[in-house]
């Protein structure tokens, strides 16, 4: 069994994900469509930070 | 490394060693501290009359000098603004996207804003509890549950879909077409209070002719908001009239899901350490105990809900640490026998400790008993008197006399008090759909 897990790596593409999440909402000019689901997705993307990045020294 | 294993929904997180889970608690604790210190008035003025600051908390013992909240304290922090909620909110109001409340068993209601992260959160930790019960995407979930301002199986649902279930929403419906529902559906799993476990098995029986065991396809049953599933005699009746497994979980409004028992049914209930703190102190010191079986009141911190924290909460719950491991592999600590009584409910009659859930257990491992019955403790002169109040199975109505000494017997060794006990016809005593209220404490100055 493969229990060799990257966990940086992980954390890696997690932070990516939080700063494209973010880059949308800053390019957004207020469109609430973009707004409202990169918010959504931030709050999944720390849910990804609580199970992982939290565990990353 | 981890240990990859099916069992576990993070097994970064649930198998995590002692040692790095001591650690990561010490840090989150830290951050969340400093979260509220940061954006509550009430946080920030608590610590600072308290003389410390976030970066003061460095190990487990620098935490157990952090001052507590309790319920009480909320209570007054809610009638200041921002309404509805107070100065422990910690994000801007219309960042406010879920309200909740709690069930006011202990008097005025305790309003909770959540955000849309914190509800994600909520469903993340509903997500630990169901899937170490063995819910899976192949799972159809049917939630017998009102939908309404209380929290309980709002997250359980959101969980489940988490998971990936079919979620069956079945709220304004009665008992009855709950239960025709579930049939029909083939729903495989259920969440409710453990009453209304047991009145819904009674009504599938008594008044739809339908045998849940056998003629519904419930496997498992999540339990919360009242002790029964972590009380054997209550838990073996549930698992018998459904035939199904029955398994508890601890949470609250206004703390999270904090707890579960896992699959393996270990007598005990993990603490999902990975997103709680949980301390047991001792009633009468305060000091920490870690060592097992030894009962005191839990104080808990949820690290990562953010609109209002819950920080070194004194829940007035008492619970024990289990003295194992638990088989399933998760290194999460596990409490035994769940919350074993409530600091505020656990009372002196007749000079003896008593805790009401004693009393359920001895009556539901009673077999020609009905599921309900009804304690009043009264004062008579200088004396308590308890009257238990009973339902016999109407198959038993001529075994009066030998249930009686079955009951006392129990009692006796369970509690280790004496009872004025009355018979009733069966279904006269009050059924509930939530939680049910069956101890009555009158005496005025206990």
């Amino acid at each position: 069994m493969d229990n060799i897990l990257d966990i940086k790596e992980l954390g890696k593409m997690i932070d990516e994900i939080e700063t494209a999440a973010n880059g949308l909402i800053e390019k957004a000019q207020g469109i609430q469509a973009i707004e409202r689901n990169a918010e959504r997705i931030l709050a999944s993307t720390t849910m990804l930070k609580i199970n992982v990045s939290d565990l990353i020294n | 490394m981890f240990v990859k294993s099916e069992r576990f929904w993070n097994p970064l997180l649930e198998t995590l060693p002692r040692e790095k889970i001591r650690e990561l608690q010490v840090k989150k604790f830290r951050r969340i501290m400093k979260w509220a210190f940061e954006h509550s008035k009430f946080h920030h003025q608590l610590y600072k009359d308290a003389g410390m600051e976030p970066g003061d908390v460095k190990t487990m013992a620098d935490i157990a000098r952090v001052p507590k909240v309790e319920k009480s304290m909320m209570r007054g922090i809610q009638k200041k603004d921002p309404y509805p909620y107070g100065d422990m909110l910690c994000v801007p109001l219309e960042d406010v996207s879920e309200f909740r409340q709690t069930s006011g068993t202990t008097g005025q209601p305790v309003y909770q804003p959540d955000t849309w992260q914190d509800w994600e959160w909520w469903a993340e930790a509903w997500a630990y509890i169901l899937y170490s019960q063995g819910y899976r995407k192949s799972d159809r979930v049917f939630i017998p549950f009102g939908y309404n301002i209380f929290v309980a199986f709002w997250a359980g649902h959101y969980g489940a879909e988490k998971l990936g279930c079919e979620v069956v929403p079945g709220g304004v419906l009665n008992t009855e077409a709950r239960l025709l529902k579930m049939q029909e559906l083939k729903a495989t799993a259920t969440m409710a209070t453990p009453t209304y476990i047991l009145g819904m098995a009674d009504t599938a029986r008594k008044k739809l002719g339908i045998d849940p065991a056998t003629d519904l396809n419930i496997q498992k049953i999540t339990c919360a908001g009242e002790p029964g599933a972590s009380i054997p005699t209550t838990k073996k009746r549930m698992e018998e009239a459904w035939g199904a497994k029955v398994y508890d979980h601890i949470g609250a409004t206004e703390i999270g899901a904090w707890s579960y028992e896992c699959e393996e049914q270990p007598g005990g209930l993990h603490v999902n350490e990975g997103l709680f703190l949980v301390q047991i102190e001792d009633v009468e010191t305060g000091e920490i105990i870690e060592e097992p079986n030894k009962r005191g009141k839990m104080v808990i911190t949820a690290f990562d809900r953010l609109a209002q924290p819950c920080i070194r909460f004194d829940s007035k719950d008492i619970i024990m640490w289990h003295e194992q491991e638990c088989p399933c592999g998760r290194t999460f600590r596990m409490i035994k026998g769940g919350v074993v009584g409530r600091a505020d409910d656990i009372t002196k009659v007749k000079g003896v400790l008593l805790a009401p859930t004693a009393i359920e257990e001895a009556v539901r491992g009673v077999p020609e008993l009905g599921d309900e019955y009804e304690v009043t403790v009264t004062k008579k002169g200088d004396t308590d008197d308890i009257s238990l109040k009973v339902e016999l199975q109407t198959e038993a109505e001529n075994l009066k006399e030998k249930v009686l000494a079955k009951l006392n017997d129990q009692l006796r060794l369970k509690t280790n008090l004496r009872y004025n006990i009355s018979f009733h016809p069966y279904g006269s005593l009050p059924r509930y759909d939530v939680k049910a209220k069956r101890f009555k404490d009158l005496r005025k100055d206990h």
